[in-house]
């Protein structure tokens, strides 16, 4: 018959498994630091999940993961990955955790090759009937490029060591036919970060989560919400880790666990080669990202942001590019400023025109030889291949200190002044004689704290557009 | 029984559908219809690079209509009559053989999902029609792939079947076609990039969106493999390969229609939602181009360069891209834009312009006041030429990558030397300043000196001929799409 067990519910996080630099060897001691820090948040952990990198661990390195895995969970149920392209392999797995302590084992889907439905089956099969532990079976087609069939998954919540199954899909449409079909049997885990409140109020028992070791207590404050039938907060609650769940999830799994873990203090080292800690499938652009959203939950602190919006007279402005109040005069150069935007949402455009024979003229070839450090001008696009006329720099009048900042200037900010530049010519604000006589420079100021993409937009098509409005009229 | 006709062989173009605001532009059509005529074993109106499928039931017919009038019996015309239902595919086809077609060619009923045994009882109540029937295996757009089994039972159980077109590129199911029903029916090639093979494995001809703009080296690559010579066929295929993946793979309607274009024959853009700069992306547009160039397609012409007190003639791959005479030349700006991969995507900025002028002047000053320090320094002397590097380089691994997008930036300018638009006489009289953009992860040095190439070499043209025009910005700043405006 088969039994659940009463210690299956709850928060599980998929541990990374932390290398050292270079030698790549396991390093234990940082593993004892992370499930320390993790621990009074979670009912469980899980050792050499797919976050831990378990296809890039020896059967040694797997098994002392769950040695120390039971030495410091404090009595907490050890779940031991023990997934493998073979059944003999994943059966020595299996051994070994049970030996180790582990409370139970999480066997992947069958990968690499592709054995039929009863392939699949008789994998379980083997396992089930041979080691004496409990057994969760893991669906995570997008690493498999399989789903474990429902037909297969039914038909083992029969077994009875078989106890819970993993679903890490995020396909809401299986999730919701294992729980008809096997529910009654097994408990369903969600291990996909972006739907866990969904999961959780269609019926699964609790979370194996990448994202559990980063934010641990947000996930139990969900549990306890919908439990409490408390529907609205707890999506409230996972809206605020959403960008964060997702990066997790798509955008380098493991890795983009530890760089998080890192900003936190919390150093794992790099993942395995092939994978790279940055640059690989977790992009620089993504990595800033993620230290802003740990920054919005409070998971590392703030940096100062002292900076000021220029001001003083508008002619006296564009001293940067070496161009003063008396050149302007001398050479009827058009100037416009706009503001738009509350808070960190403020956009300051200050705006220069005129022709190519001028200082602006001089100006403009210079800045393309002078990469100002961090502040780097960029001919204004309305996306690649698409540069707006008349000819116009985006110079930033703050340093960018990241990648996140300078993603904020060079994607919304840029394609907002384009857009607002075409609109200046759609509806005559530009005259058409300007197009090929003239060039322009926007100095723009951003917040540093921005991060609104979408508002931030706005901001800048709001103010371009006075600011052009300013300098043509 | 299907049976096999004896002119459904050879090289037939998937013609694309020229229209004007109202319907299809007559004018144009007949004069595409004349620019492939010679080449072709037939032609196709209304196929799915003729964007059948944004077209009314009208506009269809009177395409064929005019189709039949300007071919007017030299070849025969395979008329697309493919429908979503069963009933209008029937009474297109019945039209269709009122109004004289050869053939018709029947797509898979799309976008709903029938099932097998409704797709049969679909070709079957169109086989009632009478008019022979080629049956269309396009996967990429109907959604619907055809087992061997699906095929063979349709095209063998039904009278009037003489053919059907594979334009899945699957050749796997290809080989079983001919293992099944080579010689009962004619089987046609639709994928542009696999046909050599699948002539030479067999087939009887293709159907081809690129035989709007290439039909008689598809010629070369048929008569090749007819004749056994399948060395000479497997170069020509080579030969156009690239041209034919940037049409297959970028959306061939627009394609072909911005391909005619630059080779003379202006047929217009695709209907919405198909948009210029969209899947057929402006690099494309670009590298297209340079094929067409490549395979004599665009011819060089003279072109007037006013370059201060110099008036220069210069022949170079003029298109309706290119203004003449070209003037003022105080400062170019042009850009350049080539991927992918990501990680290796190459953005170049640059400013062509005269020496004695603001480009001239910036160059002098910032190698002689910060040159050094930030990684600047002249990479040609004729033109001079000015490198700057977009991202501050770090490591010695981005320096010697920086030094391949050099290497790329590098042939861009030669090749723009030799193919005319940077003419000899001029280049001691302007100078460049070329900002390029590596990534600071990449890895891949072969792509980044490539891409950098690429981009570079697109944006001398670009700057030199005044791209963008302010009427390509109004019309595109609408759906225009920053990829950096999007959080992860």
């Amino acid at each position: 018959m088969p039994v659940k067990v009463p210690w299956l519910k709850g928060v599980f996080p998929a541990l990374v498994t932390p290398f050292v630099r270079g030698s790549e060897a396991v390093d234990e001691e940082a593993y004892r630091r992370l499930i320390r820090h993790a621990l009074p948040d979670v009912d469980g952990i899980v050792t050499s999940g797919t976050t831990g990198e378990f296809p890039y661990l020896s059967r040694d390195e797997q098994k002392r993961l769950v040695e120390i895995g039971v030495e410091e969970a404090d009595g907490k149920p050890v779940v031991a990955g023990c997934g493998a392209s073979s059944t003999q392999e994943a059966l020595a797995l299996a051994e070994d955790a049970k030996e180790a302590g582990a409370s139970a084992a999480l066997i992947v889907t069958p990968y690499f090759l592709h054995p039929s439905d009863k392939g699949v089956y008789q994998h379980y099969y083997d396992i089930a009937t041979t080691v004496d532990l409990p057994i969760i079976l893991y669906n995570i087609p997008q690493v498999v490029d399989r789903y474990l069939p429902r037909t297969v998954v039914e038909d083992l919540a029969d077994l009875p060591t078989v106890i819970g199954i993993k679903d890490s899909s995020g396909n809401l449409t299986y999730t919701m036919e294992i729980l008809e079909y096997a529910g009654d049997r097994i408990d369903v885990f969600v291990g996909h970060d972006e739907v866990v409140v969904p999961a959780l109020a269609g019926g699964v028992n609790g979370v194996i989560l990448a994202s559990a070791q980063v934010y641990p207590e947000v996930w139990q404050e969900v549990i306890r919400m919908i439990n409490a039938g408390q529907v609205d907060e707890a999506r409230g609650k996972q809206r605020e880790v959403q960008k964060l769940s997702r990066i997790f999830c798509r955008h380098g799994g493991g890795v983009a666990v530890k760089a998080a873990l890192k900003m936190m203090g919390l150093d794992m080292g790099p993942p395995r080669k092939p994978l790279k800690s940055v640059g690989g499938a977790l992009l620089h652009e993504t990595r800033a990202e993620i230290r802003l959203e740990l920054e919005k939950i409070g998971k590392v602190p703030m940096k100062g942001t002292a900076f000021a919006y220029p001001d003083g007279p508008l002619s006296e402005r564009f001293g940067d590019l070496e161009i003063t109040a008396e050149d302007v005069a001398e050479h009827g150069l058009r100037i416009g400023s706009g503001i738009s935007g509350e808070g960190i949402n403020r956009v300051q455009i200050d705006l220069i025109a005129g022709g190519k024979e001028t200082p602006l003229g001089d100006a403009y070839a210079l800045q393309m030889t002078y990469p100002l450090h961090r502040r780097e001008a960029l001919t204004t696009i309305l996306e690649p291949a698409l540069t707006v006329r008349p000819s116009t720099l985006l110079l930033p009048t703050l340093p960018q200190r990241n990648l996140r900042q300078a993603n904020m200037v060079y994607g919304p900010a840029q394609s907002a002044l384009g857009r607002a530049i075409v609109d200046g010519l759609e509806k005559e604000v530009i005259p058409e004689e300007a197009v090929d006589r003239d060039v322009m420079i926007a100095l723009v100021t951003i917040h540093p704290r921005a991060m609104d993409r979408h508002t931030l937009s706005k901001s800048v098509h709001a103010a371009a557009t006075a600011a052009l409005r300013e300098a043509f009229t | 029984m299907g049976y096999k006709t004896d002119w459904f062989n050879g090289i037939f173009p998937a013609l694309v559908t020229p229209f004007t605001a109202e319907g299809v532009d007559e004018d144009a059509y007949r004069a595409l219809i004349r620019f492939v005529l010679p080449h072709v074993d037939g032609v196709v109106p209304c196929g799915t690079t003729g964007e059948f499928s944004y077209m009314t039931q009208e506009e269809r017919k009177r395409a064929i209509e005019i189709c039949l009038d300007e071919v007017d019996g030299q070849v025969p015309v395979l008329a697309g009559t493919g429908c979503t239902t069963t009933r209008d595919t029937v009474a297109l086809t019945a039209w269709a053989r009122e109004a004289g077609v050869d053939g018709a060619l029947v797509v898979a009923p799309y976008f709903l999902k029938p099932s097998f045994n409704e797709v049969y009882d679909h070709f079957q109540a169109v086989d009632g029609v009478g008019l022979p029937i080629v049956m269309y295996n396009i996967p990429q757009c109907a959604g619907t792939h055809f087992k061997w089994w699906t095929a063979e039972g349709g095209l063998l159980d039904f009278d009037n079947t003489i053919g059907i077109k594979d334009s899945s590129g699957d050749l796997p199911f290809m080989e079983a076609l001919f293992e099944k029903v080579k010689g009962d029916v004619s089987i046609f090639v639709g994928h542009d990039e696999v046909v050599q093979a699948a002539l030479a494995a067999g087939a009887d001809g293709a159907i081809l969106a690129s035989a709007n703009l290439i039909p008689d080296l598809w010629q070369n690559v048929y008569r090749a493999t007819q004749e056994g010579d399948l060395k000479t066929a497997q170069e020509w295929q080579q030969k156009v390969q690239k041209l034919v993946r940037i049409v297959v793979r970028c959306g061939a309607n627009q394609a072909c229609k911005e391909g005619l274009r630059l080779m003379g024959v202006d047929v217009g853009d695709s209907r919405h939602p198909i948009v210029p700069g969209g899947a057929f992306r402006r690099e494309d547009r670009e590298e297209l181009r340079l094929q067409l160039e490549a395979l004599g397609k665009i011819e060089k012409s003279s072109v007037t360069y006013l370059v201060g007190d110099k008036e220069v003639a210069t022949d170079l791959f003029a298109t309706h891209h290119t203004p003449d005479p070209v003037t003022d030349w105080t400062m170019k700006v042009g850009e350049g834009f080539a991927g992918p991969p990501f990680q290796e995507l190459a953005h170049v900025d640059l400013l062509i312009g005269l020496k004695d002028g603001p480009v001239g002047r910036a160059i002098e000053r910032s190698l002689t006041e910060w040159g050094e320090d930030r990684g600047l320094r002249t990479i040609a002397g004729r033109p001079e030429t000015l490198l700057v590097p977009t991202v501050t380089i770090r490591t010695a691994e981005q320096r010697k990558l920086f030094e391949r997008a050099a290497a790329g930036v590098k042939l861009a300018i030669e090749l723009s030397i030799e193919d005319g638009f940077l003419p000899e006489p001029i280049l001691d009289d302007i100078a460049l300043i070329v900002n390029a953009f590596v990534h600071p992860a990449a890895s891949i040095a072969k792509r980044v000196e490539f891409n950098n190439y690429k981009a570079a070499r697109h944006a001398i043209r670009k700057a030199i001929e005044g791209r963008p025009v302010v009427e390509e910005l109004k019309a595109e700043k609408a759906a225009a799409r920053h990829p950096f405006r999007y959080a992860p």
